[in-house]
């Protein structure tokens, strides 16, 4: 059975994006702050961005895959309850609540 | 603050992954015998890319959170605590990946929890070796 899924490679790519950023912020909010760090190894470790293990973006991807399918699967179920063909926007609306709650 | 080198960047990973996400809606809504309109699965893309970058976030403060600098399959499973049915089925299909790993020699438990909420079960994956 073949699951239409993300790709790692690229949800890595986006945490990656995410990641670095974040650790330039670091870095640059370090470098202002005029104090000596009192853990010297803190301060290395601060500036060197997040990674992620492979199973780790394995089940990102499948959590995002949930995510979209949900969003569709609900939007669908309304769909459905007004005898329509086709899923539109105001269906999407009206699940779009609970859907944010729920992620 | 985005470089203009960083803002190509999040254009082209955000155009990779509509294309994901359409591919993965059609067949969804294609599952309930209905279409989905073009402008819904591109407000659904967008929304999963916000999703998926907030997530990167939540993702690194969990990892620090417990001192450690790799994410790891804990952090995804904690990060869905805000609903039990989607945290059971992302800890059963984590434990799928894990079994599947070499140094274990353990079979593949059957996920028999099921979602109640009216979705293609995907809770039992067969990934194709």
């Amino acid at each position: 059975m073949e699951v239409n899924s993300f790709d790692p490679d690229l949800i890595h790519s986006i945490f990656k994006l995410v990641w670095t950023r974040r650790a330039l912020e670091r870095e640059k909010n370090e470098s202002a702050d005029a104090l000596d760090s009192e853990a010297g190894a803190g301060a290395s470790k601060k500036s060197r961005p997040t990674s992620a293990n492979g199973n780790a973006l394995k089940l990102s991807c499948e959590f995002l895959r949930i995510f979209v399918t949900e969003a569709v699967q609900r939007a669908a179920a309304i769909a459905e309850a007004e005898d329509v063909s086709k899923i539109e926007a105001t269906h999407l609306e009206r699940i779009l609540p609970q859907l944010l709650l729920d992620f | 603050m985005e470089t203009e080198e960083d803002q190509s960047l999040t254009a082209l990973l955000r155009d990779r992954f509509r294309l994901s996400t359409i591919s993965i809606a059609q067949a969804q809504a294609k599952v309930n015998d209905l279409e989905v309109s073009e402008t819904v699965v591109a407000c659904v893309a967008d929304l999963a890319f916000k999703y998926a970058e907030q997530l990167g976030k939540d993702l690194e403060l969990f990892a620090q959170h417990a001192g450690r600098k790799s994410v790891n399959m804990e952090d995804v499973i904690l990060a869905a605590h805000r609903n039990e049915h989607l945290a059971a089925s992302l800890r059963s299909f984590g434990n799928e990946l894990k079994a599947k790993e070499p140094q274990s020699e353990r079979k593949r438990k059957k996920a028999s929890k099921k979602e109640d909420k009216p979705r293609a079960s995907t809770s039992v994956v067969d990934i194709p070796d």
